[in-house]
């Protein structure tokens, strides 16, 4: 399926949010840009507006103030193109997993996919027949624990076959096993088809080594974002005697009497007599949240047009340029990654 | 890549199978299909109750009234045309305040339990725009009390008419009044209108029912209480004394006018207008606030 749209999935351009008039803002001035083709991990703390975010790129809530385009449109004209799971998984209690699926079907008319949406409600059957847990047609919504309902909200999700998928917690209720099974759908969906997927969590361990995008959201705004290997790579973590930190940009330091530890963004070659590692994925994100006055920071351009390559399903880094937004490139190289 | 990997099939998108209600009505019908049962059973069992009535009862009700006459007992008589009359009233009855039940299914179960539980945002983020949801959502009991309430309204009328020498009321009644016409099915519009602005507005099925129900009871009431101003009475000439006539709606305020039973359709479509002006403005309001409020 080729993509249509200027190559953006999401673009967010002072993007504010609050939901009555004297409480605060859930989110304010929050900008970034999502280019297509990418799986992105959406992680912030409980409450950083990372539904509302998703919300409001669904077409479900108006923002107060700014902008949100979803792929090259408006969040209401896009309707057709995206899918979204909401936090909660909401299905009509009443109905069976088929009826479910065929509200689906009937609500989408022009788009469904039946067998791929029965293929994430049911599972493939191994040799040894169904697994445990699997799903019958005739099952009542109402009878499912939460991460069987889970398998139905995303059948919905997949059979729509979608530009993009906006996802609210899809990991949160499923066991271990449903989780592999559900990333390598999410990952083969997007090698194949290119489907730009937006993850939302808060155990960032969750979506490490899966995402190739990463965006932290934190009092209400992007902190972060871009690739989660070029994010790392912008930052050391430095241990050493307590010294002046100027020319270096200082996320997070701990003084603790002559020794001091801090995460930075080095502005030029550290001291020799400190010892520098690479921080993990979870240290960065720790550290930004505790800090946050510690300066944003974007691996890309938000404005840019140029578009890095999509589909780094293994989490491998492709630094790649494809010089032309909108480029067939990208295409032929999802279609190569679903060979392999 | 993965086993659990989805195929390209989409060059073949499932088309489901086919029927006379496709799409969101289809959507609509089976989300609500308990509700649907149950109201076509109420309305079925009306219907029935008042063709029952006339067909069957009426003629028993004149063999024991007539043995009444040969033993002498007034009470007795008086007993068997209580039973028919109010049978038939007691249809009439249910089905007009009937509106009580639209405006608490609108509100509770059509509107805000949908809203309530995200099943209304789970239509929206498939291939439905808000605005088509609330319309077609809204349309569908429409049309279904469209039908059902004229059905009724015109076997209603061929019952209430059939034996008049049985039946103790009069068209002044406030049930025979609201059901001989269309003002049945404008309350229910009302009831729908009203109910869905405030599962709109409160997105939560229970205040939304108690809502929907009190607004319903203060337009009820209040054109109840003055049915009789909807048009102007007759004054009597004061040269003829006071018109004592089952057919005149006597208007209780010492000056001897009255309404005279050639008012009914004036006074029945002016509150039929008033009816449906309420409907229609709570459903565009509801339409409002749903629009201001989604993307």
């Amino acid at each position: 399926m080729s993509r249509v749209g200027d190559g953006t999935a999401l673009t967010a351009v002072g993007l504010g949010k609050r939901y009555r008039r004297r409480r605060g803002h859930v989110l304010r001035d929050c900008s970034f840009r999502l280019p297509t083709g990418r799986i992105c991990a959406l992680v912030g703390p409980n409450g950083a507006g990372k539904s509302t975010l998703l919300q409001l790129a669904a077409g479900l809530i108006r923002p107060t103030e700014g902008t949100l385009t979803v792929l090259g449109t408006s969040p209401a004209a896009a309707r057709e193109r995206f899918a979204y799971v909401a936090q909660g998984k909401p299905l009509p209690l009443q109905l069976t997993v088929a009826a479910t699926l065929r509200l689906g079907a009937e609500l989408n008319r022009a788009r469904w996919d039946q067998p791929a949406a029965e293929r994430i409600a049911y599972g493939h059957p191994t040799e040894q027949g169904a697994r445990d847990g699997a799903l019958e047609p005739t099952a009542r919504i109402r009878s499912l624990s939460g991460g069987q309902r889970t398998r139905v909200a995303l059948a919905l999700a997949f059979g729509k076959r979608p530009e993009l998928m906006l996802l609210d917690e899809p990991m949160a209720d499923l066991d271990p096993l449903a989780r592999r099974e559900l990333l390598g759908a999410l990952l083969g969906e997007a090698a194949e088809h290119g489907t730009t997927i937006v993850m939302s969590s808060h155990v960032v361990a969750e979506l490490e080594g899966v995402c190739d995008h990463l965006l932290l959201m934190g009092g209400g705004r992007i902190r972060l974002g871009g690739d989660p290997e070029e994010l790392l790579a912008a930052h050391t973590l430095v241990t050493g005697p307590a010294r002046d930190l100027t020319g270096h940009t200082v996320v997070e330091s701990r003084d603790t009497g002559r020794q001091l530890t801090a995460l930075i963004r080095p502005g030029g070659p550290p001291s020799d007599d400190w010892q520098t590692a690479a921080p993990t994925l979870e240290e960065l994100l720790l550290a930004h949240l505790r800090n946050p006055k510690a300066p944003d920071l974007f691996t890309e351009d938000t404005e840019a047009g140029e578009e890095k390559s999509g589909s780094e399903a293994e989490g491998t880094k492709e630094a790649e340029e494809t010089g032309k937004p909108g480029e067939t490139g990208e295409d032929q190289e999802n279609e190569e990654n679903a060979r392999a | 890549m993965s086993a659990f990997a989805v195929r390209g099939t989409a060059e073949t998108p499932g088309v489901p199978p086919g029927g006379p209600v496709k799409g969101l009505p289809w959507a609509v019908l089976r989300l609500h299909r308990a509700a649907l049962l149950v109201w076509g059973a109420f309305l079925l069992a009306a219907l029935g109750m008042l063709v029952w009535e006339v067909e069957i009862t009426a003629d028993s009700v004149r063999d024991r009234m007539a043995a009444c006459e040969r033993t002498g007992g007034g009470l007795c008589r008086l007993q068997n045309l209580t039973d028919y009359s109010s049978t038939i009233g007691w249809a009439s009855t249910l089905v007009y305040y009937s509106f009580f039940a639209v405006a608490a299914f609108a509100a509770g179960a059509l509107i805000g339990r949908e809203l309530e539980n995200g099943t209304a945002q789970l239509a929206w983020t498939q291939s439905v725009s808000p605005t088509r949801w609330l319309a077609v959502t809204l349309a569908v009991p429409a049309v279904l009390l469209t039908v059902g309430g004229t059905v009724f309204v015109f076997v209603f009328r061929w019952a209430w008419a059939a034996n008049r020498d049985l039946m103790g009321d009069d068209w002044t009644f406030n049930d025979v009044f609201a059901a001989r016409g269309p003002a049945l099915v404008a309350y229910g519009f009302c009831g729908l209108g009203v109910g869905a602005l405030a599962g709109v507005v409160l997105r939560r099925s229970l205040p939304a029912l108690g809502v929907a129900c009190g607004v319903m009871y203060l337009v009820n009431h209040n054109l109840e209480k003055y049915r009789e101003d909807l048009w102007p009475a007759v004054t009597p000439a004061p040269t003829k004394g006071v018109e004592m006539s089952q057919d005149v709606w006597q208007i209780g305020d010492g000056t001897g006018r009255f309404h005279p039973r050639s008012h009914y359709w004036p006074m029945h479509l002016v509150e039929t207008g008033i009816v449906l002006g309420v409907a229609v403005l709570a459903t565009g309001a509801a339409f409002w606030v749903l629009r201001r409020r989604t993307a």
